[in-house]
C-alpha cells in the first residue's frame, strides 16, 4: 500500500509538471499566431472600438502570463471558458448583431457532452483490435516461423500502411453506399460508431499484433516456462496460466506510451470523417472556427487524461509483475 | 545489416517498387505534355483505363475539373517523401543532438532534457498539428516543422541509450585521457554508434510522416491546393464518392503502394538487425 501511495504521489506531481508546461505553450502558441478571435466573435461589421471594448472584456489584451494565471485558476473552479463560437442552445453564434445578448456555450459542457461518443468509439476500437490481434498475435508468437506468424506479420504491414483517412473512405463507400450494411455519416445508435471503430482497430492492431507475437516468444525462451514443463505442468497450462501474463506487460506498456497517442490521434481523423459529434470533430471545428478556449480545454485535458492513462498502466503492470514495484 | 537485409527478397521488392515509382514521379510530369493543374472541363470526370470510357491518355481517369489523376498522384508522391524525408532526417537530428548530449553529459542536464522529452511525448502530434497549422497559414514549411517536432523524442530517447552504453566504453576513456574535448569524442566517437539503431525507425517513421501529411491535407491543415497531395486529392473526392470513385479509391491505391513498399524495406532491416544482434549475444 505504501508503494501504491509514494508511487501515486511521484507520478501526479510530476504529471501536473507536464500538463501545466504543455497547457502554457499551447496557450502561448494560440495568442502568439495571426488570426484575431475577437474578430469572429462579432463579425466583419463592427467597428474598432467595439472590437476593442470585447478584447477588453475578455481580457485578451492583458500579458500572456497574466491571462495564463487567470485561465489556471478558472480551471481550478471547473471553468475551462466559454467558446467564442458556440451558443449555449448548441447552434453557431457566429458574428451578428443580434448575438450580442447570446449566452455562449461553456467549453467544459461541451466537452463533457462529447466525451461519451468518443469513449463509445474509442471502447469499440480497442474492442475489435483486441479481439483480432490477441488470439492471431499469441498464435504467432508461439510458433515464430509457422505459416501463422509469416500471414500475422505480412497483415500487419499492410494494416501499417493504410492510411486511415483512405480506409475510412473505401468502408464507406463499400460497407454504406454500396451493400447499405451500416450508417456511416453523423450519430444516431451504435451501428453508427461500428465502420469509424473498425477503422481505429485496423491502425491499433497493427502495431498490437506484432508486439505481442515478439514478447510471447520472447516470454516462452525464458527458463520458467522449461522449468514449469519439466515440474510435471502441462505446456497449455504454462501458456495459459504464466506465459499469457508475463507477456501481456510489454502490450501494457505499449498502451500507455504509444498506444493512448494513436488512438486519439486517429480518433480525431475519423471523428471528422464520418463526422461522429465527438470530442475529435469538436476540436477540429474549433480549430476552423479559431475557437481558442475550446481548442486549449481539450489540449490540456487529452494530455492530462494521456498522463493519467500512463499512470495507471504502470500501476497495474506492478500488479501483474511484482518486480516491477520500486 | 544492410547486407543482411539485401538478402531477403522483401527487401529488394520493396526497393525496386519505391524507386521506380520515385523515378516515375520525377521523370513523368517532365515530359508529360499536360501538367498536374491542368483543367481540362470537357474531360473531367473520365475513369481510368480499365474501365468503360477510360482512355490512354488518363490512366488513372481524371477528376472534377479534368485534372489528370495519374500526374496529380505523381507530384502528390513527390510532396509526401519530401515531407516525409526531410522531417525525419530533422528530427533525427534534432533527437541525436539532445540525446546524445543528455546520454553523454548526464547528472541534472540529462534529467531536464529527459523530463522535457518527456513532456513532448504526451502531446498528441494531432493536438499539436492542428493548433500550430490550423491557425496560422501553413505551408510545406510549417508541416515540416510540425512533423520535426512531434518526432523527435523517440530519437532522443533511442540515441541517448545508446550514447549511454557506449560513453562508459574503453575507447571513450582512452580518449579522454589524452585530453580530447567533450565535442570531438561526441563527434568522432559517439556518433558513428547512432546510426544502426535508428536507421529502420527511421524509414518506418518516413512512411508514417506520409500518412500524416495526407491527413494534415486532408482535413485542411497540410499544403494547400491548387499544389497537389494525397491529402487534397483525396478530400475533392470525398464530394464525388458515389458518381466518380476513383477520384479517391486510385490515388490512395497509388499511395499504399509506396507506403506498404517502404514499410516492407523497413521491417527487413528491423528483423536483420534483431538476428545479428542475438547472433552476438551468443
Amino acid at each position: 500500500m505504501t508503494f501504491v501511495l509514494s508511487f501515486l504521489l511521484r507520478r501526479l506531481s510530476q504529471g501536473l509538471v507536464i500538463v501545466l508546461l504543455v497547457g502554457f505553450v499551447i496557450f502561448s502558441l494560440l495568442r502568439i499566431v495571426p488570426g484575431d478571435p475577437v474578430r469572429i466573435i462579432v463579425g466583419p461589421m463592427a467597428t474598432e472600438k467595439q472590437v476593442e471594448e470585447i478584447a477588453n472584456e475578455l481580457g485578451l489584451n492583458d500579458p500572456l502570463p497574466i491571462q495564463f494565471g487567470r485561465y489556471l485558476s478558472e480551471i481550478t473552479e471547473g471553468d475551462f471558458g466559454n467558446s467564442f463560437i458556440k451558443a449555449k442552445g448548441g447552434n453557431a453564434a457566429s458574428g451578428g448583431k443580434e448575438n450580442a445578448g447570446v449566452e455562449r456555450a461553456a467549453v467544459l459542457d461541451l466537452i463533457k457532452n462529447a466525451i461519451p461518443l468518443s469513449a463509445i468509439l474509442a471502447g469499440l476500437g480497442t474492442a475489435f483490435a483486441l479481439m483480432f490481434s490477441i488470439p492471431l498475435g499469441i498464435a504467432a508468437g508461439l510458433r515464430p516461423n509457422g505459416l501463422i506468424s509469416k500471414l500475422t506479420f505480412a497483415l500487419s504491414s499492410i494494416f501499417v500502411s493504410l492510411p486511415n483517412i483512405w480506409l475510412a473512405i473505401l468502408l464507406i463507400l463499400i460497407v454504406s453506399t454500396q451493400l447499405g450494411w451500416l450508417p456511416a455519416i453523423g450519430y444516431k445508435g451504435l451501428s453508427y460508431a461500428i465502420l469509424p471503430a473498425i477503422v481505429l482497430a485496423v491502425e491499433l492492431s497493427a502495431v498490437i499484433v506484432r508486439a505481442l507475437a515478439s514478447s510471447v516468444t520472447t516470454t516462452m525462451q525464458e527458463n520458467f516456462v522449461q522449468a514449469g514443463v519439466v515440474r510435471g505442468l502441462t505446456l497449455q497450462h504454462m501458456i495459459s496460466r504464466h506465459v499469457i501474463r508475463n507477456a501481456s506487460i510489454p502490450i501494457l506498456n505499449l498502451f500507455g506510451a504509444q498506444l493512448g497517442g494513436l488512438l486519439l490521434g486517429s480518433l480525431f481523423i475519423v471523428e471528422y470523417i464520418f463526422n461522429y459529434p465527438g470530442l475529435g470533430l469538436l476540436t477540429v471545428n474549433a480549430v476552423f472556427q479559431r475557437d481558442f478556449p475550446v481548442i486549449q480545454g481539450v489540449a490540456i485535458l487529452t494530455t492530462a487524461a494521456l498522463v493519467i492513462i500512463n499512470i495507471m498502466v504502470d500501476l497495474i503492470s506492478a500488479g501483474i509483475d511484482r518486480r516491477l514495484q520500486y | 545489416m544492410l547486407k543482411a537485409a539485401w538478402k531477403r527478397p522483401q527487401f529488394r521488392i520493396g526497393l525496386i517498387i519505391i524507386v521506380s515509382l520515385l523515378v516515375l514521379a520525377i521523370i513523368l510530369p517532365l515530359i508529360s505534355s499536360t501538367s498536374a493543374t491542368t483543367l481540362s472541363i470537357r474531360e473531367r470526370f473520365a475513369p481510368p483505363i480499365f474501365m468503360d470510357g477510360g482512355n490512354l491518355k488518363h490512366l488513372f481517369g481524371t477528376d472534377q475539373l479534368g485534372r489528370d489523376l495519374l500526374l496529380r498522384s505523381l507530384i502528390g508522391l513527390q510532396n509526401a517523401v519530401f515531407i516525409g524525408l526531410v522531417s525525419v532526417i530533422g528530427m533525427f537530428f534534432l533527437g541525436a543532438i539532445i540525446g546524445m548530449y543528455a546520454g553523454y553529459k548526464g547528472g541534472w542536464i540529462d534529467t531536464i532534457l529527459m523530463r522535457i522529452t518527456d513532456a513532448q511525448m504526451s502531446i498528441p502530434v494531432i493536438i499539436l498539428a492542428i493548433t500550430i497549422l490550423g491557425v496560422s497559414r501553413p505551408t510545406a514549411f510549417s508541416v515540416i516543422v510540425v512533423l520535426i517536432l512531434a518526432g523527435w523524442p523517440t530519437y532522443a530517447r533511442v540515441i541517448r541509450s545508446v550514447t549511454l552504453t557506449e560513453s562508459k566504453k574503453e575507447f571513450v576513456r582512452a580518449a579522454k585521457i589524452i585530453g580530447a574535448s567533450d565535442q570531438r569524442i561526441i563527434l568522432s566517437h559517439i556518433a558513428p554508434n547512432i546510426l544502426p539503431p535508428v536507421a529502420f525507425i527511421a524509414v518506418l517513421d518516413v512512411a508514417r510522416m506520409m500518412i500524416f501529411e495526407a491527413i494534415f491535407g486532408f482535413i485542411g491543415i497540410g499544403i494547400q491546393p491548387p499544389i497537389p497531395t494525397f491529402g487534397n486529392i483525396l478530400a475533392d473526392g470525398t464530394k464525388y464518392l458515389i458518381n466518380a470513385w476513383w477520384i479517391t479509391v486510385i490515388p490512395g491505391l497509388f499511395l499504399f503502394t509506396a507506403l506498404i513498399s517502404l514499410n516492407l524495406i523497413g521491417s527487413t532491416l528491423e528483423s536483420a538487425r534483431n538476428e545479428a544482434l542475438e547472433g552476438r549475444e551468443q
